[in-house]
């Protein structure tokens, strides 16, 4: 039997695994002094101002936190003068800053899993977090100069923090977020994406290799099979999130040599109240049977080793398990 | 190409910065305000069917739909009843629980677009509240209820039990979201079932033809 590590690198070299890669049994996820610089809202506690001047609201019972975009709110109200208002936040921390991360980090046993940063939000999520979704998507068309400079504003500042990380963390791998779509279409068109967020990622992700790094994951649970092409000249290796809208088996198909997908398992089917080990069971096999064995990872398509309901992760693990006894 | 025509592609491309001189050049023109305000209208339900065929993204329908509003803002003066021809009142909100916002309002501004009075209720919206909206205007046409969130179909259901119960007026009830299907929308009771923005206009407009 193959170890954790060696199944998932078969599984990316597409050779031969002897068992589907379970999740995100492969990477151990770090956080970082940025997550504690300004601690992150937590479920059903008070809002509170991120590091970016954002503030984030984390009601009980969803799924994850928000942004607050009233009209007070809002940090970049014009976007042609988003310089007078958005003021990225340090990429510097002082050792002690470090230290808990770094200790977290050498506990970890690299030749068993990869080591990967949590990295959120992302680019475009950063965009719409600053001056909310639909001025955000109105600014494209509206103010692209502008946009084009804050786009590359926010990607500096990864950059930087990219060199920062590297040198503390020693990570082999990456775990990036940044939601391209809804459940059902990309939130912008593939041209207009690729005009504003297609070289910027193709900075930050050849940076993270150029600092060591060997796996890119990108998360995005959303419809996104139109912009395949683009993440994988962006560089990225693991597609985690991939939603069953968006045809996992076709996109195996056709892109299966140049990426892998994680996830097909929708979060919203086997992530509620009233889940059964039975019903995950079937519903995992049902996705493993249509999606095959090469280029895809069974995963919930939740952006973390977690559920909403206490239970439904690990039941999606154990139905895992049982199902690549039958189909490996 | 005729000035009417120009308004059109002002709309379908969302030239926010230069359609209301085209509207103003129209008036100049000779155009009637009425005719105007239905051309952008017409061109506004295009845009939705475009979107429903996934042929262009949210960003060209809040760009066609600012561009409109900054049409009507020009033509308003001259149209007799303030905005043309009148649907009814439209009342939607996000269901208690869901932060959700930006599908409930594309529909708002599709349905708002097509000729009815919206009264946009927000996001996570108790039903309680629903309720006393819908009391104090009898005379809404449609009651809309968006959930994007399979945690609060819940939420939606209740919604929808307590409008159909309310013993007020006579409207019918719309629902909508990533989640819900129209069997499940059949489900709840609800009367109607869009699927995307684009479609919740034609939704809307039959319900209301059966009242």
């Amino acid at each position: 039997m193959l170890s954790i590590k060696e199944n998932f690198l078969e599984t990316l070299k597409r050779g031969n695994p002897d068992r589907y890669v379970n999740q995100y049994e492969f990477v151990k996820l770090l956080m970082h002094p940025y997550w504690t610089a300004t601690p992150p809202a937590t479920p059903g506690g008070p809002p509170v101002v991120n590091p970016w001047g954002v503030t984030i609201s984390f009601p009980e019972g969803m799924p994850g936190p928000f942004p607050i975009h009233d009209e007070e709110h809002i940090v970049v109200k014009d976007v042609t003068k988003w310089k007078d208002v958005v003021k990225a936040p340090a990429t510097s921390y002082s050792e002690e800053d470090w230290a808990p991360f770094v200790e977290e980090m050498e506990a970890i046993d690299r030749n068993e899993f990869f080591v990967a940063p949590f990295i959120a939000p992302g680019i475009f999520e950063q965009t719409h977090y600053l001056l909310e979704i639909q001025n955000c998507l109105m600014a494209f068309y509206e103010e692209p100069e502008a946009m084009h400079e804050l786009i590359a504003y926010i990607t500096e500042f990864e950059l930087a923090y990219a060199e920062d990380i590297c040198k503390h963390l020693k990570p082999n791998a990456l775990f990036h977020h940044d939601d391209w779509g809804t459940q059902k279409s990309t939130f912008l068109s593939p041209d207009m994406f690729n005009e504003f967020f297609l070289d910027p990622y193709k900075k930050v992700y050849q940076r993270y290799r150029d600092l060591g790094v060997e796996l890119i994951i990108h998360h995005s649970d959303s419809y996104a099979a139109t912009l395949v092409p683009s993440m994988i000249e962006m560089g990225i290796d693991v597609w985690q999130g991939v939603m069953s809208t968006n045809n996992v088996p076709e996109l195996i198909e056709k892109y299966g040599d140049d990426i892998i997908f994680m996830g097909g398992i929708d979060s919203s089917k086997i992530d509620k109240p009233d889940w059964t080990a039975e019903e995950t069971l079937k519903i995992v096999e049902d996705v493993c049977r249509a999606a095959g064995k090469r280029a895809f990872i069974p995963c919930n398509t939740m952006g973390g080793p977690e559920s909403m309901y206490p239970g439904a992760y690990d039941a999606v693990t154990e139905a895992i398990k049982v199902v690549s006894k039958k189909m490996f | 190409m005729s000035k009417l025509n120009e308004v059109k592609e002002m709309v379908q491309k969302g030239r926010t910065k230069k359609i209301a001189g085209v509207v103003q050049e129209a008036l100049d023109a000779g155009a009637d305000a009425q005719e105007i305000l239905d051309a952008m209208v017409d061109t506004m339900g295009d845009v939705g069917d475009a979107f429903s065929r996934d042929e262009i993204f949210v960003p060209e329908m809040l760009i066609a739909a600012k561009a409109m509003k900054l049409g009507l803002e020009v033509i308003e003066p001259q149209l007799a009843s303030g905005a043309g021809e009148k649907l009814g009142k439209c009342i939607i909100g996000t269901v208690e629980g869901d932060l959700h916002d930006i599908g409930k309002n594309l529909v708002a501004m599709m349905i708002k677009s097509s000729g009815f009075d919206v009264i946009d209720m927000g996001v996570d919206v108790p039903v309680d509240t629903f309720i006393e909206k819908i009391k104090e205007n009898p005379d809404v046409k449609v009651v809309a209820f968006s959930g994007l969130l399979t945690t609060t179909m819940p939420a939606l259901k209740a919604s929808v039990e307590a409008a159909k119960n309310c013993d007020v007026g006579n409207f019918k009830v719309l629902v909508g979201g990533a989640p819900v299907t129209e069997e499940y929308a059949d489900e709840i009771g609800a009367d109607g079932y869009a699927q995307d923005a684009g479609s919740a206009v034609t939704v809307a407009k039959e319900l209301i033809a059966s009242l």
